[in-house]
């Protein structure tokens, strides 16, 4: 039998072709009824000029043989198998039609998750596809709702994403984007984080553990007008569009009109200035309809806000060089934070007080919140360092978004735990 | 006396990112961006009638080959006084950097044998992109934005490109490439973007010179 096996197949030697297609290739199932044929089998597996690709390679009589034959090579493999009363059955006819039929499918689904309301998270959008996604995500999850905080000077909704498996008034987190309206990779990485968190209740151990015992309050578009006019007219864009009395440039600062060493160093008191403080405190309805909802609530336990660029994670304080009283503890978890960001894909943030990595800055959000009693208060600079800068490129939104999310986590869960 | 200074604190950011702008000029090119990737360990030395000495250790990485690093030394004395003088560097590099030839010959043969004369804007555009025949064009912005950068920085500024807002080359009829740009510079203290108008000169062998810059009138 082995002379008929090199007699067979001594045709088909140096017809050994490199195809790109697998039209006519099919796939057959042997089954082996001995050793013998188990045997039989392996001699093909040898004979290097068929082009046979095993699936499932021979190896015991009991299991069944998957292998794949190039279409030069079908009729005679058959008929040796036939000769020796192997038996096989075909399991695929022609490969090359199930990977066409294959990438049709997937044409097709990616046809459908684009009209559908499968939203692209590794894009940069603008305001109204933002809204939209944030209407999907409360249609789709239960415990997801959209509340609108306040308005924009412009008269924008100002919409957050209320987190809330039950309770009354549970302790809470709060965590915003987009402040400052250029620094684009904020808002992305929140509605990434937002779907994150929605998708991921009831399967991750840890998000079912915290919404399990905390709320959670995200505001991925902290400043819509801005965030419209680096659409539309000003890409660098990265105050509010508030008209200043007295003035011909428009907008203030929000992270410098927070009722927190309002108007001391580093903020500017020229309206055309970048880091114009504003004429008064709170003057800006976007800041002020953020600090009259956690007022009211009462029961904040952490302020998390996010900004890019730099790669720097931060506590308190801004207005001033001095310590926190929770100067220990802040290192401490932000250390740790920034720990798990590095985990993922390398990325380095330098942990520290405002004053001391980055400048000293009056008016900013966190120390509001922290000197009112909201002690796990931190600010995030995300990626990058300064090669894109605010431009960061959209292939690093979900990439930015993910580890940022591990930092968010590394705080959160500490929240939680020491909340109980 | 020389005071230790911790690397993720300010003062030490802001003279690193002189010292790269200066050796961004000195060495990078439309084949080369070179960023910091850590910076190891600063010093600051009050020197009387002088200035504020930084000494730095650094490891930097060439975007284009971010498998390997270096590692640099650098001084930054920013001089006393309102004068306002820049900032005097002194870099050096330990290792070797990867190979530019083939890169800057090719883009140079490309732009030279251009029948019309090279006009983009906006690099990145909105979104971070930036087509891949225009990265060179980015890459050397980057390169002669590090001269301004070096000659305009004090202690109390931090300048990064921001984008490159306009790019026209300009054909010569000597072996020099030119490239007249328009690029924002976002200074971080202040959070200003500012335009900065940069006439750079380039060529394989003789690297990028900076021949005319100027800050835009009414910015």
């Amino acid at each position: 039998s082995n002379m008929k096996l090199i007699f067979i197949f001594s045709a088909l030697i140096g017809a050994s072709l490199c195809l790109e297609t697998f039209v006519g290739h099919q796939v057959l199932r042997i089954k082996t009824k001995n050793e013998e044929e188990v045997k039989q089998l392996q001699l093909l597996e040898s004979l290097e000029h068929l082009g046979l690709d095993f699936w499932i390679n021979p190896s015991a009589p009991a299991l069944p043989v998957d292998v794949r034959i190039p279409a030069a090579s079908v009729q005679s493999v058959k008929a040796f198998l036939e000769s020796q009363g192997i038996a096989y059955s075909i399991l695929i006819e022609d490969l090359q039609d199930v990977l066409d039929k294959e990438k049709q499918d997937m044409a097709e689904s990616a046809q459908r998750q684009r009209s559908s309301s499968s939203f692209d998270f590794g894009t940069y959008h603008t305001l109204d596809d933002i809204n939209e996604e944030l209407d999907h995500l409360a249609s789709e999850y239960s415990f997801v709702e959209k509340i609108q905080i306040g308005e924009s000077y412009e008269q924008r909704p100002l919409y957050a994403l209320k987190f809330s498996t039950g309770g009354r008034n549970r302790p809470a987190i709060w965590l915003d984007a987009g402040i400052h309206s250029r620094e684009w990779v904020t808002q992305a990485s929140a509605l990434w984080i937002a779907n994150k968190i929605a998708s991921d209740y009831g399967t991750d151990d840890s998000i079912t553990s915290l919404l399990d015992k905390m709320d959670l309050f995200l505001l991925p578009v902290a400043n819509p007008d801005g965030f419209v006019y680096t659409h539309t007219s000003n890409r660098m864009w990265r105050k509010t569009r508030s008209k200043i009395p007295g003035s011909v440039c428009v907008g203030v600062d929000p992270n410098r009109n927070w009722d927190a060493g309002f108007g001391g160093p580093g903020a500017s008191n020229s309206p055309c200035s970048e880091s114009y403080h504003g004429p008064s405190a709170n003057s800006e309805v976007e800041v002020k309809s953020v600090v009259d909802f956690i007022k009211s609530h009462g029961n904040f336990k952490a302020f998390l806000t996010l900004h890019s660029y730099s790669q720097l994670l931060m506590y308190p304080y801004g207005y001033k060089c001095t310590r926190p009283d929770d100067y220990a503890e802040l290192e401490s978890l932000g250390r740790a934070a920034a720990s798990s960001i590095r985990s993922l894909y390398g990325t380095t943030f330098q942990v520290g007080t405002i004053c001391n990595t980055i400048y000293q800055a009056s008016g900013g959000s966190i120390d509001w919140a922290y000197d009112n009693g909201i002690k796990y208060s931190f600010a995030f600079e995300l990626r990058d360092t300064g090669r894109y800068g605010f431009l960061l490129p959209a292939s690093q939104i979900i990439p930015a978004a993910q580890e940022t999310w591990l930092g968010l986590k590394r705080i959160m869960e500490h929240v939680r735990d020491k909340s109980y | 006396r020389a005071m230790e200074l911790p690397p993720s604190h300010f003062p030490a950011g802001r003279a690193a990112a002189v010292a790269l702008g200066y050796l961004r000029y000195l060495r990078g090119g439309p084949g080369r961006g070179l960023q910091l990737r850590q910076l190891r360990r600063a010093r600051r030395q009050d020197i009387e009638d002088a200035g504020h000495k930084y000494s730095l250790e650094l490891e930097l990485e060439d975007v284009l080959d971010k498998d390997r690093t270096v590692t640099c030394t650098a001084e930054v004395l920013y001089p006393l006084g309102s004068k306002s003088s820049a900032p005097e560097v002194q870099v050096t590099v330990q290792g070797e950097l990867r190979s530019t030839q083939e890169a800057d010959q090719d883009f140079y043969n490309r732009i030279r044998s251009l029948e019309k004369e090279l006009v983009a804007e906006n690099i990145p555009d909105s979104h971070g992109n930036v087509p891949p025949h225009l990265e060179p064009i980015h890459l050397l912005a980057w390169a002669a934005s590090g001269y301004v950068i070096w000659q305009n920085s004090t202690e109390n500024t931090e300048f990064h490109l921001a984008q490159v807002k306009h790019v026209k080359q300009v054909k010569r009829s000597d072996e020099d490439l030119q490239f007249d740009y328009v690029v924002l510079l976002h200074e971080m203290v202040s959070q200003e973007v500012i335009p900065w108008e940069v006439t750079v000169l380039w060529h394989p062998r003789r690297g990028a010179r900076v021949s005319r810059d100027r800050r835009q009138p009414g910015h």
